[in-house]
């Protein structure tokens, strides 16, 4: 049996995954991982280092520690603020996971001598004809495969997810019985480093805003924008917008943003033409096999929360490609992923740059 | 357990342990109290008052009972409120527990000038001869150095500064039981101790001072401790400590030669298996069985868990568990560049050690740097 680090969040799913590894009778060692520094108290890092030592208490086995916190800052974080800069709406824990959990923190685990690292998510790993398959986790309401798309075989097949064929209901009822005292503790939503704060006050203290005008397609003005950034497409809270505006009945919701006149587009109705695309361009390819698939009909997923659907992809050349989807998506956002799936087995994906129709 | 990590702490003397066990369960009293259950409680903190100034070479009425060193030097150092002189002279690679205080005191009207060590972690006179001004209250510099074990000339140091009407403390909690301590030849006007570094409990430490007017209470209330520290004493703990003091005294000659031994043993094995290793410190004024060495081309976290593994205990200035190691600001102020600093560990060998246990400590490190 191998030596196995397994990345303890302080989070009930890394703990569950923890206790199947020592059950199978690997030499089992914990490994937290702070990747922000922040004293406020937003930052739940120091109850969530208790919460893992608490939990490898009850397992018998080490809990070791490793700041990436300059190494995130670097690369992902700088990233993030990249992006929202260019009115994208990026994704950090995907990079966060190919850049530290499966590259910082796995080279960490190996220099401590582990053969394997394994983590809490809910995906599946396979061999098949000489190549490492990452497949969903078997809990659709969880499936995280979705971050982990940009993961190389090498990167895949150094890990275990021992989680990823149970359902989260599951893996709370192992916590209990086992006696974490993080059973019940609640998930962890959204970006880690933001935590409970509010979203636009973060992110006033990294970037200037620059209010503008909110106006509807057709040019008429409606409000003020605090600035684009703060904005997602297809995002329908905190627009401030009242009643009496415009075309039709409804909430509003974003459709649009316009860099260069630093506009906001907005319009009625969750049905509103606006917000529906059928394609897409998307660059930074990542495939987990090292190849593109062969067949061009497949689903894909164009952010965590959609629903896979039947698409097909063309390449526009060596760096970029098309999507086509069957049905239009709704709120497709430029710097999210799209993600490939042949049922179970996630492919790859790449980074959206624009969608159309 | 191989535990080489004495000067982070160290185990409790059985006998301290059966004594403080035995007052827990029998001596309950509140020292305060007229009745004859209170006058034994108070008598075994008067007992254990006369071993500590024993031990230093003071008055007993010049001891106070803290709960541990670092409420000792917070307890100097808030007292310059009073003072009507404000600027202190430290120097940069004193414990938080001085370099903090002081930062936290500059909030507060107390100015402060920490002067620099040379490659062995030494201070010198001239340096801090040249940062006395007309403001200076204090000198405090530690008698010897928690990560390398560098011995400072106090005794001179305190001459300088009695010369220049100011006092002297001194933080000697790595000290007692590994070098005599005598604060009548030292001449030191404070001087910090803790009893969980001399095979004591923790949670309680002592507090001396020459003159009591250079001191004023940080705990306020019932009027212990002469008014010099409030709160109802920790009974078993301060009369454990008090034994622990007298042992360690009594046996400081033998422990001290049986550190010695580990020490040269440790050293000599490591030169022949990795002959790049550094030692840090000040060869010739260095507490005994502090051994701070460093291994070019390692990362002392690595080190550190690969010990551990194999159930031994170490340790390493740099900040622990970072992954972009944090190099120990002590062993920086010496001049030690990044990549040897986060190289480098602590091994402190102590009573609970013996040669045997050296040697599979040296056949452990040599399969993990030759590996």
């Amino acid at each position: 049996m191998g030596h196995i680090t397994v990345g303890m969040s302080g989070g009930v799913d890394s703990a569950v995954a923890a206790s199947i590894l020592v059950e199978q009778g690997y030499e089992v060692e914990g490994l937290f991982m702070k990747n922000w520094e922040d004293d406020s108290k937003y930052c739940s890092a120091e109850e969530d280092y208790k919460d893992a030592l608490q939990v490898c208490d009850v397992l018998g086995i080490p809990l070791r520690s490793v700041n990436f916190a300059k190494e995130y800052w670097d690369r992902v974080f700088q990233n993030f603020l990249d992006e929202y800069k260019a009115g994208r709406t990026p994704n950090p824990d995907i990079l966060c996971n190919t850049e530290i959990k499966f590259k910082e923190f796995l080279n960490y685990a190996k220099d401590l001598g582990a053969d394997k690292i394994a983590t809490g998510h809910y995906v599946r790993n396979q061999k098949l004809n000489g190549k490492i398959e990452l497949l969903k986790g078997l809990d659709p309401g969880k499936d995280q495969s979705y971050f982990l798309y940009r993961l190389n075989q090498e990167q895949i097949s150094t890990a275990l997810f021992p989680i990823g064929n149970l359902e989260k209901s599951n893996v709370r009822a192992r916590a209990e019985k086992l006696g974490f005292d993080i059973f019940d503790k609640k998930d962890s939503t959204g970006i880690c480093f933001i935590g409970e704060r509010d979203f636009k006050e973060f992110l006033q203290q990294y970037l200037p805003a620059q209010p503008g005008i909110m106006k509807t397609s057709d040019g008429t003005k409606v409000g003020e924008h605090d600035g684009l950034m703060y904005y997602t497409l297809g995002q329908r809270k905190g627009l401030g917008i009242g009643g009496g505006h415009g075309d039709g009945d409804g909430p509003w919701y974003v459709l649009d943003k316009d860099l260069t006149n630093n506009e906001l587009i907005v319009g009625r109705g969750h049905t509103h033409a606006g917000l529906y695309q059928r394609c897409l361009t998307a660059s930074n390819i990542h495939w987990i096999s090292g190849e593109a698939p062969t067949s061009e009909n497949l689903m894909g997923k164009i952010r965590y929360r959609a629903q896979d659907a039947n698409c097909r992809i063309t390449n526009l050349n060596d760096t970029e490609i098309s999507v086509e989807f069957e049905d239009p998506r709704f709120a497709i956002a430029p710097g999210q992923s799209v993600v490939f799936y042949n049922g179970d087995v996630c492919l790859g994906g790449a980074i959206i740059d624009k969608a159309f129709n | 357990m191989y535990y080489f990590d004495h000067s982070a702490t160290t185990p409790v003397h059985p006998d301290v342990l059966d004594l403080m066990h035995s007052i827990q369960k029998n001596v309950y009293g509140n020292p305060s109290s007229v009745h004859s259950q209170g006058k034994k409680a108070k008598s075994l903190i008067e007992t254990a008052r006369k071993q500590i100034a024993n031990t230093i070479g003071a008055n007993p009425n010049q001891i106070i009972f803290t709960s541990g060193g670092t409420e000792a030097n917070n307890q100097v150092f808030w007292s310059l409120l009073r003072k009507e002189k404000k600027h202190v002279i430290s120097n940069s690679i004193e414990h938080p527990a001085v370099l903090k205080v002081l930062s936290e005191l500059s909030t507060h009207g107390i100015d402060y000038t920490l002067i620099p060590v040379n490659k062995k972690g030494r201070v010198s006179s001239i340096n801090i001869q040249n940062a006395f001004n007309e403001n200076t209250c204090l000198v405090s510099i530690m008698l010897a150095n928690n990560e390398v074990g560098t011995i400072q000339p106090i005794k001179d140091l305190a001459k300088l500064a009695h010369e220049q009407n100011a006092l002297f403390h001194t933080d000697a909690v790595q000290c007692l039981g590994k070098i005599p301590i005598n604060v009548v030849n030292l001449d030191v006007d404070y001087l910090s101790l803790s009893a969980h570094k001399f095979y004591g409990p923790k949670g309680i430490g002592v507090l001396y001072f020459k003159n009591k007017e250079a001191i004023s209470s940080l705990m306020i209330g019932g009027g212990q401790e002469s008014g010099f520290r409030a709160g109802t004493e920790n009974i078993a703990s301060i009369a454990g400590m008090g034994l622990a003091a007298e042992l360690a005294t009594l046996h400081l000659e033998n422990h001290v030669s049986e550190l010695i031994s580990f020490e040269s043993h440790f050293k000599t094995g490591l030169l022949s298996f990795f002959p790049n290793v550094i030692f840090n410190g000040d060869m010739n004024n260095k507490l005994p069985g502090l051994v701070s060495v460093s291994l070019p081309g390692y990362r002392s976290d690595i080190l550190l868990a690969k010990l551990d593994r194999a159930n031994m205990a170490v340790s390493s200035g740099s900040a622990c568990g970072s992954g972009n190691l944090k190099p120990s600001h002590i062993l920086s102020e010496m001049g030690i560049d990044d990549k040897t600093n986060i190289s480098t560990l602590r091994f402190s060998f102590g009573a609970s050690n013996s040669l045997k246990q050296i040697e599979q400590l040296l056949s452990k490190l040599q399969s993990i740097l030759t590996d």
